[in-house]
């Protein structure tokens, strides 16, 4: 895939919809498409983080190990979201175990190279920061109601 | 005020006045001194009149004192009021058995017993009004209620007194008396000035034969209340009151009136015009046989808002004050026309803590505060105006045999009721029963499917009705009372896209406006279904959604909030499933249902893709009892959720959607 093919790919998400000419192209740069088979873990939680992925196509499961009992899937990572955003932390560690659910592309970005490369570019940076907030906070969101556990059934009146 | 065609009834005399009353087998209810405080009770004679006694009340004070003089009607205001009559405690609603499988509910009507009220005061006929008009504010309007009213004449008689908790002059009901009464008296120490207020007070006057009341009479009356008048005052700034307590939802004060008030509902039961009710039921032991019956509660009580899911709107006493304070002095002119308050102080003298309604308002929404924004419009929006109430009589109760029980979770079946009810049968999306099994109270269940022969409803066991309920097989009844409330408006999105956004269980009502829209698919533009529920385990009707999954004509995703590595769907929450979409929601009508915060989660990420708020459509849970806007317990702000909703836009709630404590 050419960094060309990458850009292409990078513009239909809405993460990176909306960046810079400039910014795109160096993020097209840093970024290769794979394909990921289904049943690949992608990251592993508790190890390092050496890759940021964006999803293009398919999901990716973002699952905890429970000790003495069965995985629990937390979250689902679609077209247009991250995993893997550890990679840009200064002591990258998964938090959780990425597996693709389905047969999935995404580009995937090498953790030292991406964080070198925003090291240097201070508006791709401060363009691709926000956009992680933006999908950690989503995910945080998400977390915060699902810990409220709304569809729980609990007793009635009636 | 007494007119110049007024009589004079001498002192002495008024046992002719009470002969003439009870005449035709009526019974007098009138004041009477008992347990050291004046009560309204059966009067047997003019003897059993409080004579010689007068009030002295205070916030959290009654005193009697004994003033030597003839005068019967001294005393300011009785402990109880005309309610217990005209909306007596305790009302029996049914009768009902199971009889194998078949189910009997029937109404239970008593004739309404033939009284006369003597000595009712101006601000009791306003509250008489004001009731008449909340339990007359459905189609049928309550038929224990009008039968009361309607067999009671009315006695009245001109206040000569008022007391320190006396603030009808500011409710603009008295002290002098206008209407509504069937004959008004004024006292003096020799007797009573007597007009008539209706034909049959005229015809009461006339069997008396009394000679005119004299100019100089009738002129010591009027000085008499106009002394009561300058001696009240203006205790309360009632000008925009309701608009100043719609702003001031987030006063301070409310805690501080909450660390005071004990909840202990006294001021709701002394109250004229509180007219909040639940309904009790009695069984015997096998609970084959069964009666309901109507009896006061108070939006004071912990569980009056009370819902499924262990969820209480309003679970602290800040809550329920704010509640029972804007619904008497603002909201009750959205629901009634009027304010709910008449002024006759009995809930200041009878809070044991002494908490001054007056003192409250003028503290939380002050006559200079100025007019904040309303938390909600001041109507109803247009154009979607309740219809289930016109064809609803509250007691009918229609038997539906269950043709087929479908298990959907571990904890929720799928009955299919047959029935030839043709109002069963004109059942709207949206609407809801009550579905009555003798010896248990009866819940709200949403319809989860419309049939030409019967209705689907969907049922969770979560309390020992529904338990109770779901437990019964093919060929068992159920009592069905409905269909009820305001349904989804499927009309208003044809020619537009169509957005559906279930949670849990809450894909039970959304199912008919799937149905109503596929069965006329053509007229709408693109339609999307997204589903969210607890586990995979916990998804209603696997089957259907996976078939419409398979359609090329519609949209259908679903996400769970957690699941085990063997689910290979969606994971997270319901607004993942559209927040980062790229469809227009400008041309769309969305239909939300679920708990009311995911609701409000994705009612917030479809504003904010252009879906208009007057076409967000949510179905609100509430405690909803009587299902006609009588009871009481389903209130939020100026609405009754099962009469004016339970399918509101969320437009129409403006922030009462989701606000803690409403």
């Amino acid at each position: 895939m050419t960094t060309h093919g990458v850009q292409a790919a990078l513009k239909e998400t809405w993460f990176a919809a909306g960046l810079a000419p400039r910014a795109l192209d160096h993020l097209a740069e840093l970024g290769r498409l794979v394909e990921i088979p289904a049943g690949t873990a992608v990251v592993q939680e508790g190890r390092p983080c050496d890759v940021l992925g964006l999803v293009i196509s398919g999901r990716i499961a973002l699952r905890l190990a429970v000790p003495g009992g069965q995985d629990r899937t937390i979250l689902t990572v679609h077209p247009g979201d991250v995993y893997g955003w550890s990679a840009v932390l200064p002591q990258p560690i998964a938090t959780s175990t990425g597996v693709a659910v389905v047969d999935s592309t995404a580009v995937v970005f090498d953790g030292d190279a991406l964080r070198e490369g925003l090291a240097g570019d201070c508006e791709l940076a401060a363009a691709l920061f926000e956009r992680l907030l933006v999908s950690v906070s989503r995910r945080l969101v998400a977390t915060r109601t699902q810990l409220l556990d709304l569809y729980r059934g609990g007793a009635s009146p009636w | 005020m007494v007119t110049a065609a007024s009589s004079f009834l001498p002192r002495a005399e008024i046992g002719r006045l009470f002969d003439a009353l009870s005449a035709d087998g009526r019974r007098i209810i009138g004041p009477t001194v008992a347990d050291g405080a004046v009560i309204y009770d059966e009067l047997a004679a003019p003897a059993d009149l409080p004579t010689g006694w007068e009030t002295d009340t205070a916030p959290g004070s009654y005193r009697l004192r004994e003033t030597g003089a003839d005068r019967s009607f001294d005393y300011v205001l009785p402990v109880t009021s005309w309610k217990r009559y005209t909306h007596p405690a305790f009302v029996p609603l049914t009768r009902s058995r199971r009889d194998g499988a078949q189910v009997l509910v029937e109404p239970v009507a008593d004739d309404p017993p033939q009284l006369a009220f003597v000595g009712v005061r101006a601000c009791e006929i306003a509250a008489l009004g004001i009731q008449e008009r909340v339990m007359r504010a459905g189609p049928l309007g309550d038929a224990d209620h009008v039968g009361r009213r309607t067999a009671a004449l009315v006695v009245a008689v001109e206040c000569a007194a008022a007391t320190s908790t006396c603030f009808c002059t500011s409710m603009v009901t008295g002290p002098e008396v206008g209407g509504g009464a069937d004959l008004v008296l004024a006292e003096l120490d020799e007797g009573f000035v007597v007009r008539s207020g209706s034909p049959a007070g005229a015809d009461l006057l006339a069997t008396l034969d009394l000679r005119p009341a004299a100019p100089a009479e009738v002129e010591r009356t009027t000085a008499q209340v106009a002394a009561v008048r300058a001696g009240i005052g203006e205790p309360v700034a009632a000008e925009g009151l309701p608009e100043r307590l719609r702003a001031a939802l987030d006063s301070p004060r409310w805690e501080q009136v909450a660390e005071r008030c004990l909840a202990c509902a006294n001021c709701t039961l002394v109250c004229p015009t509180c007219f909040c009710t639940s309904v009790g039921v009695a069984s015997d032991l096998d609970g084959l046989e069964a009666s309901t019956q109507r009896q006061w509660d108070s939006c004071f009580s912990q569980g009056f808002g009370r819902v499924a899911g262990d969820a209480n709107f309003r679970p602290k006493v800040k809550d329920r004050y704010r509640q029972w304070l804007t619904h008497k002095f603002s909201t009750w002119y959205d629901q009634f026309g009027s304010s709910g308050c008449v002024g006759c102080g009995r809930c200041v003298a009878w809070c044991p803590v002494g908490i001054d309604v007056r003192e409250e308002l003028a503290a939380i929404a002050p006559a200079t505060a100025p007019r904040g924004p309303i938390p909600w419009p001041p109507a109803p929006a247009a154009g979607h105006a309740p219809a289930a109430l016109a064809v609803v009589e509250p007691a009918r109760h229609v038997a539906a045999t269950i043709t087929s029980v479908t298990p959907e979770t571990a904890d929720t079946v799928t009955f299919r009721l047959a029935t030839t009810d043709p109002e069963l049968l004109a059942a709207r999306p949206g609407q809801f029963v009550m579905v009555e099994l003798p010896a248990f109270a009866a819940p709200p269940i949403s319809i989860s499917r419309i049939r030409p022969d019967g209705l689907d409803l969907t049922i969770r066991s979560a309390g020992p009705a529904t338990a109770a309920i779901i437990a019964l097989g093919a060929g068992a009844q159920v009592a069905l009372r409905g269909p009820l409330g305001r349904g989804w408006p499927v009309e208003s999105a044809i020619g537009r896209d169509v957005l559906i956004v279930a949670g849990g269980v809450g894909l039970a009502p959304l199912r008919p406006v799937i149905e109503a829209v596929l069965a006329e698919r053509p007229r709408f533009g693109a339609v999307r279904l997204f589903l969210g529920a607890r586990t995979p385990a916990d998804r209603l009707f696997v089957a259907e959604m996976n078939a419409l999954a398979g359609r090329a004509d519609l949209e259908v995703a679903e996400i769970v909030d957690r699941a085990g590595p063997e689910w290979l769907g969606q994971v997270g929450i319901v607004t993942h499933l559209f927040d980062q979409a790229t469809w227009d929601g400008s041309r769309a009508t969305a239909f939300i249902c679920g708990p009311e915060r995911m609701m409000q989660a994705t009612a917030s990420v479809l504003r904010g893709r252009g879906v208009d708020p007057k076409a967000i459509w949510v179905t609100l849970e509430r405690n909803m009892a009587c299902g006609v806007g009588t009871c009481g317990h389903c209130q939020l702000g100026p609405f009754f959720v099962c009469r004016d909703g339970p399918v509101f836009s969320i437009d129409e709630l403006g922030t009462a959607f989701g606000r803690e404590g409403l």
